[in-house]
């Protein structure tokens, strides 16, 4: 789109192949807010009903699994029992967890599902999870320096993030990283570097990690000490069901999560381009920092419909599963402003962000542009 | 001594099976797996299931409850927070308990005809419907030791907390002498009549009825209350310990009454819906730290709260992260993004997309 310079509609926005005024972003913005309402207000008895079913049949799958792995001495037991348990920590971590304590189901007024008391079957405590996530990531997402899922504090995933020979290792400690994804996740609100750089207190940090440790405690308790001890004779095959459904657990929310800020055509933003931002710059922002993944129904609840990150980013308190919904009219509204909605299959854009990694490994050849004026 | 709270004696599972259970389930609770086979399981909240709906007239019901173990009795007089689920969403509202503690407890609803949980109650409800309940709490209980003159006087719904009351106290070893005075429109809106008329039997308590729009059956009395009825009609009322539950209107006539003449202390229950106040802003009360501020119109309940000194826990300030979610114990809201006015009790709301309308009382 091009516009001339008008004193009355400047341009506020301004990327590679797209020029938007402000009149244009408002109205933007507008259509957005409308698509929300137009969703938050049809809310009702089939939603509940889905979250309902989702966490009956999560509970079921778990109890299924555990009580078979307690057989696991016989392979089909086992194996059996931890594709189960896998998929059940999946289910309670994505579809579940990650949604409640978004508030997407706060509106049902059921203690069970309220995100100020929802806490998940994860190492990371669920009070430090709502601010790294919530507050951090979704205000400020995709802005290098102030949004630290831009990697993690240990990864390079940006131009604009400045170049040390440590991330020459990045292509290998990258799949640590994924296998102990939820102990990334746990100690990530710490802040280390920040605490190292002076910008923390110590205080905070050790209250913070007495906080997570207490939580950790009672995870590695459950899954690596008591459940095997009540397996008795069968301990070693209980032990090892619950280390490989966590694992499982990793691995999985690792690639999902992976591909919904750092694929090809995802955008990183800077600190000065965020200030005084509207909300329709903040909704531009959502839309061109991440990046979708197509797939079926079974593969959209197994991802917590994070395959959906652009609208979950546009609309991180709508149930998930409306997502599928409002998709399609997202899409629709971004190509007629002309802005780019990355969408594609998993193998795809996975290859992509792998490609990412490697390439940020090495320090950059031309200095990072700054983006926008 | 007539207060009497049930005898929902359990002990409870041993400490270390408790403890073992919750050490296997964290970060929830075996109840979260054990309500997969019985749904009134929760370590969280007293659910209850309903075990009785008898239908009182076309208007009203009087629903019996069986709560799961965290229930631990009311006093009589006392009304519950009631939470019930219409369309999947949890609505709630406070009912007084119409039944004596000890047994089940029950609840009578009179239908309002406004769409809300009163008239599900009595539309919908059915055996085996699961319901969910607050701790009980009010003040509107006998004093201890109990007068030996109680005066009651009520009028419509008004009638289940004193017959609470009066049930429990005519169940237990009181020797002083109860009147009664209920105030109805028509027979066919009088709640608990089968329960009424056996209570008329015992001698201790003198128990009138008065219509205003049905001819007056054997002992029965036609009229309405006025600031004379009292004195004109109960032989020297203004000795009398009264308790007094009904409309609005009515209850203002009674403390009137009382005010002017009685001579003994005076009880009363109030069924109220914070009123709407448009626009308007109002005032905040922080139920934490004792403050009062006023809002004005349009004024997130964030920044009125930190206008007022307070520093309450917040994020992105745009409504999207839900950090500075904060419990209204009671009061009006408008949504300023929606423009949605919505009336709360005990629910939270995000407070830097929320703006008071009327009172609001705030757990800051």
């Amino acid at each position: 789109m091009n516009a001339k310079v008008d004193h009355f509609d400047p341009i506020v926005f301004e990327r590679p192949g797209v020029t938007l005024t402000r009149s244009q972003v408002d109205a933007f913005g507008r259509e957005i807010d409308a698509l929300r309402e137009e969703i938050m207000a049809d809310l009702g008895e089939q939603d509940a009903r889905y979250i309902r079913r989702l966490v009956r049949t999560q509970k079921g799958m778990e109890l299924a699994g555990r009580g078979l792995l307690f057989l696991g001495v016989l392979p089909p037991a086992w194996l059996a029992g931890t594709a189960l348990l896998s998929v059940s920590k999946i289910l309670e971590n994505m579809e579940i967890g990650h949604n409640v304590m978004h508030a997407q189901w706060d509106w049902l007024g059921d203690p069970a599902l309220d995100s100020s008391t929802y806490d998940w079957d994860n190492t990371c405590p669920a009070e430090q999870w709502k601010h790294s996530h919530n507050y951090m990531h979704h205000t400020f997402t995709n802005v290098v320096g102030k949004d630290r899922d831009v990697g993690y504090g240990i990864m390079r995933m940006s131009e604009e993030q400045r170049w040390n020979p440590a991330y020459l290792f990045q292509p290998a400690y990258n799949w640590v990283l994924a296998s102990l994804f939820q102990w990334g996740v746990a100690f990530h609100d710490l802040e280390v570097e920040r605490v190292l750089k002076g910008e923390k207190s110590f205080a905070e940090y050790r209250a913070q990690r007495r906080k997570i440790m207490k939580k950790v405690r009672k995870q590695v308790g459950k899954d690596y000490l008591l459940f095997p001890l009540l397996a008795g004779p069968f301990a070693p095959w209980v032990l090892a069901g619950n280390a490989t459904a966590n694992l499982t657990r990793n691995l999985w929310s690792y690639l999902i999560i992976f591909c919904g800020h750092f694929t090809e055509h995802a955008e990183m933003f800077s600190e000065a381009e965020i200030e005084n931002e509207t909300r329709g710059q903040w909704y531009l922002r959502q839309l061109l920092g991440s990046s979708n993944l197509e797939g079926g129904p079974l593969f959209h609840i197994m991802s917590g419909n994070l395959s959906h990150q652009i609208e979950h980013h546009l609309f991180p308190d709508m149930p998930s599963n409306r997502y599928k919904q409002v998709a399609p009219k997202v899409r629709e509204i971004a190509e007629r402003y002309g802005l780019h909605y990355n969408s594609g299959r998993l193998s795809r854009q996975f290859g992509t962000v792998l490609k990412r990694i490697n390439r940020l490994a090495l320090p950059s050849r031309r200095k990072p542009k700054n983006a926008t004026v | 001594m007539n207060v009497i709270t049930a005898s929902n004696s359990q002990s409870g599972t041993p400490g270390l099976i408790r403890r073992l259970g919750k050490a296997l389930s964290t970060p929830f609770d075996p109840e979260d797996y054990l309500a997969l086979f019985d749904p009134l399981q929760s370590a969280r909240e007293i659910r209850a299931r309903v075990i009785g709906v008898q239908r009182e007239s076309d208007q009203a019901v009087t629903l019996t409850l069986q709560p799961n173990r965290l229930w631990k009795g009311h006093r009589a007089g006392q009304h519950v927070l009631l939470g019930v689920e219409i369309e999947g969403v949890r609505h709630q509202r406070c009912f007084s308990l119409s039944s004596a503690p000890g047994g089940a407890p029950t609840i009578s609803v009179k239908r309002q005809g406004r769409g809300g949980v009163s008239d599900h109650l009595v539309n919908r409800c059915r055996e085996g419907d699961l319901l969910t309940l607050a701790e009980p709490a009010g003040e509107f209980v006998l004093p201890d030791p109990v007068p030996e003159r109680l005066l009651m006087v009520t009028a419509g719904s008004g009638i289940t907390p004193v017959h609470s009351i009066v049930k429990s106290l005519l169940a237990s070893n009181f020797d002083g002498k109860v009147t009664w005075v209920h105030f109805e429109r028509r027979y066919r809106d009088l709640m608990l009549s089968d329960s009424l008329a056996q209570l008329r039997r015992d001698p201790r308590l003198d128990l009138r009825l008065v219509l205003s729009g049905d001819s007056p059956r054997d002992g029965d009395q036609a009229g309405r209350l006025d600031e004379h009825w009292l004195t004109d009609n109960i032989a020297d009322a203004a000795a009398h310990t009264v308790f007094t539950c009904g409309p609005a209107g009515f209850l203002d006539t009674v403390m009137d009454w009382h005010g002017e003449h009685g001579r003994a202390p005076l009880f009363h229950e109030r069924f109220k819906a914070a009123p709407v106040v448009a626009g308007e802003g109002g005032r905040l009360h922080f139920s934490r730290t004792g403050g009062l501020a006023e809002a004005a119109a349009g004024v997130s309940l964030l920044e009125a709260a930190e206008q007022a000194g307070l520093k309450p826990k917040h994020g992105c300030r745009m409504g999207i992260c839900h950090t500075c979610k904060c419990k209204v114990s009671k009061g009006r809201v408008r949504d300023l993004q929606s423009g949605e006015s919505r009336e709360l009790n005990g629910q939270e709301v995000r407070i830097c997309v929320h703006a008071a309308e009327g009172d609001v009382e705030l757990d800051l």
